[in-house]
């Protein structure tokens, strides 16, 4: 048994897959530190859609997948950033309209692939365990762009996270901030369309910020707890994944909700509260 | 050194078919303390927004002696401390109350220095003045709505402005903390050379140092001047729409309705 799991170990398609599913969970994760507390969940929604659009798009004009995502996530990005940013229209409205829109156009595009090419469902689901070294090599350098983001602009997002009238109010750059984010949101969720795919990601960008969400009050915290849920996530997914031989996309995100649903009912916070209110009755 | 650091010409804000602001103008002299006094929708939280920058408007602004233009740069943002109307906040967001009050600090520090020791003793000199130490290791969003409200107000002083706006600073608080949080604005006005605006709509409460009120109905000025005069039963039933008395008792004008 020992021999296997080092046999298995050892073979460069499983440290490949192994790799994968560490880029995979560091980079959603800390990226839905911002998707929770800044309270997008339907930017990330509508990020991926577009990022599962362009590359949909892309494979029809038989460029790469995750540059045609990308193309398209800057766009889907430099609509949402100023039509959030305006106090005269519900932001959830636009969003939602933006997000069914974006969802038509992939499957639109799906419609038409599929009759000539089977790899598009791949761009819905992803996969851990086939990932080329290219594919690695995107993940690696946006995985560290969003770290180094994070350590050198901490104070300044702490403040963004909290309230951006209140940082541009004190004399931060919250505009470059929030668009940075949106970047990276775009760069982040078209990198891992070969991971956990289009569809799934959205998982990934919500859950382990809200696993954090449930169990510390310090930023810093938030950050490491998030990232080890995602990570924890991906790697649990990928071993069943391989064990029971199901889609790893799937696996990753039964585990990433089997991790929140574990936090939620263990939560210090909740239960605080909850004692609290009892207190008070 | 008695020059003006906001003055406002003719400044316009509209909103679709509202016009949240008509025609303001207005001149306050460095160290002022200024109350905006106005009924709900009067324009008052539009009118500080103006200054902070929030806000697209018509009309010339100049602050400092300079005219704005429409990109605000850091250097006046620095010097503009900002309490806003309530601020909401998720429960369990993660930042402490003591955490909190430092970000008012960082604009000053600049981008790639994070506050170290100095900054948090200062914060915290802050917040044993202002009898708030206690809440220092507390979660934000499980403070009290006063609570949160001085908080608020330590971060913006932190920031060291020259210009404090603030919006309904005393709402929600309970009758002697708003007796402490203005006498602490009080306190701050004379030990800082600090030009004050303060957004009410709660004329029984006013701070003793607030000397010049300034009235807004329906975006328009109606009155600018002298705060006694304009404590009038007669200005003030008029203002609000209900009959308000005044009357004068050691030296003091009071406000009281039936
Ligand atoms: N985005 C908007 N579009 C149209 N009208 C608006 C908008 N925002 C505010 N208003 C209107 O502008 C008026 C002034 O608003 P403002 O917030 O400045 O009032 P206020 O004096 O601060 O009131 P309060 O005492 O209730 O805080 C109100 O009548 C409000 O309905
Ligand atoms: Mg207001």
């Amino acid at each position: 048994m020992t021999e296997n799991l080092v046999d298995i170990l050892g073979s460069p398609l499983i440290q490949r897959a192994i790799l994968a599913s560490v880029l995979c969970g560091a980079s959603c994760s800390v990226l839905s530190v911002f998707v929770v507390l800044m309270k997008m969940p339907l930017i990330g929604v509508s990020m991926s859609h577009a990022a599962f659009a362009g590359a949909v798009f892309a494979m029809l004009l038989g460029i790469n997948p995750v540059s045609g995502g990308f193309i398209m996530c800057l766009i889907t990005a430099g609509v949402l950033g100023p039509l959030s940013d305006r106090t005269d229209m519900a932001p959830e409205n636009i969003l939602g309209i933006m997000f069914s829109f974006l969802m038509g156009l992939a499957f639109l595009g799906m419609g038409i692939l599929t009759r000539t090419k089977a790899g598009a469902f791949n761009l819905m689901w992803g996969s851990l365990l086939s990932l080329s070294g290219p594919d690695i090599a995107i993940l690696v350098f946006v995985t560290s762009l969003l770290v180094l983001f994070v350590l050198f602009f901490f104070k300044e997002i702490r403040l963004v996270l909290f309230n951006r009238r209140l940082a541009a109010a004190t004399g931060l750059p919250e505009k470059a901030i929030y668009y940075t984010v949106l970047f990276l949101t775009g760069a982040v969720v078209s990198s891992n369309l070969t991971t956990v795919g289009g569809l799934l990601i959205f998982a990934l960008l919500v859950q382990p910020g809200a696993t954090a969400l449930q169990l510390t009050y310090n930023l810093k915290h938030f950050f490491v707890i998030s990232t080890a849920s995602g990570i924890g996530a991906c790697l649990s997914g990928l071993t069943l994944s391989y064990i029971f031989d199901v889609p790893s996309g799937s696996a990753v995100v039964l585990m990433a909700t089997a991790i929140f649903a574990a936090a939620y009912i263990f939560s210090p916070k909740r239960n605080a509260t909850k004692l609290k209110e009892r207190e008070h009755e | 050194m008695n020059r003006h650091v906001i003055e406002f010409e003719g400044i316009t804000v509209r909103k679709g078919n509202n016009l949240l602001l008509d025609n303001i103008s207005l001149s306050v002299s460095s160290t002022e303390f200024v109350g905006i006094i106005g009924p709900n929708g009067a324009g008052k939280t539009t009118l500080l927004n103006v200054i902070a920058g929030f806000e697209q408007f018509s009309g010339t602004l100049s602050l400092f002696g300079h005219q704005e233009s429409r990109k605000r740069d850091r250097q006046t943002r620095l010097r503009i401390g900002y309490v806003p109307q309530l601020f909401q906040i998720d429960p369990a967001f993660p930042i402490l109350a003591s955490e909190a009050v430092v970000t008012g600090s960082i604009g000053r520090l600049g981008l790639f220095r994070s506050p170290g020791r100095e900054e948090m003793e200062r914060a915290m000199r802050l917040m044993e003045m202002m009898r708030m130490a206690h809440l220092a290791d507390r979660p934000l969003g499980q403070l009290s709505g006063g609570e949160r409200q001085k908080v608020s107000l330590a971060r913006a002083i932190l920031q060291q402005p020259d210009i404090l706006l603030m919006d309904e600073p005393t709402a929600n608080l309970d009758i002697a903390v708003q007796k402490e949080v203005l006498d602490l604005i009080c306190e701050i006005h004379t030990r800082q050379d600090l030009t004050l605006l303060l957004v009410t709509h709660d004329v029984t409460m006013l701070p003793a140092a607030m000397r010049r009120a300034v009235l807004l109905d329906n975006g328009k000025k109606i009155y600018d001047g002298d705060i006694d005069t304009a404590m009038s039963s007669e200005t003030l039933s008029r203002l609000f729409q209900y009959p308000l008395e005044t009357f004068d008792r050691n030296g003091k004008r009071f406000v009281s309705y039936d």
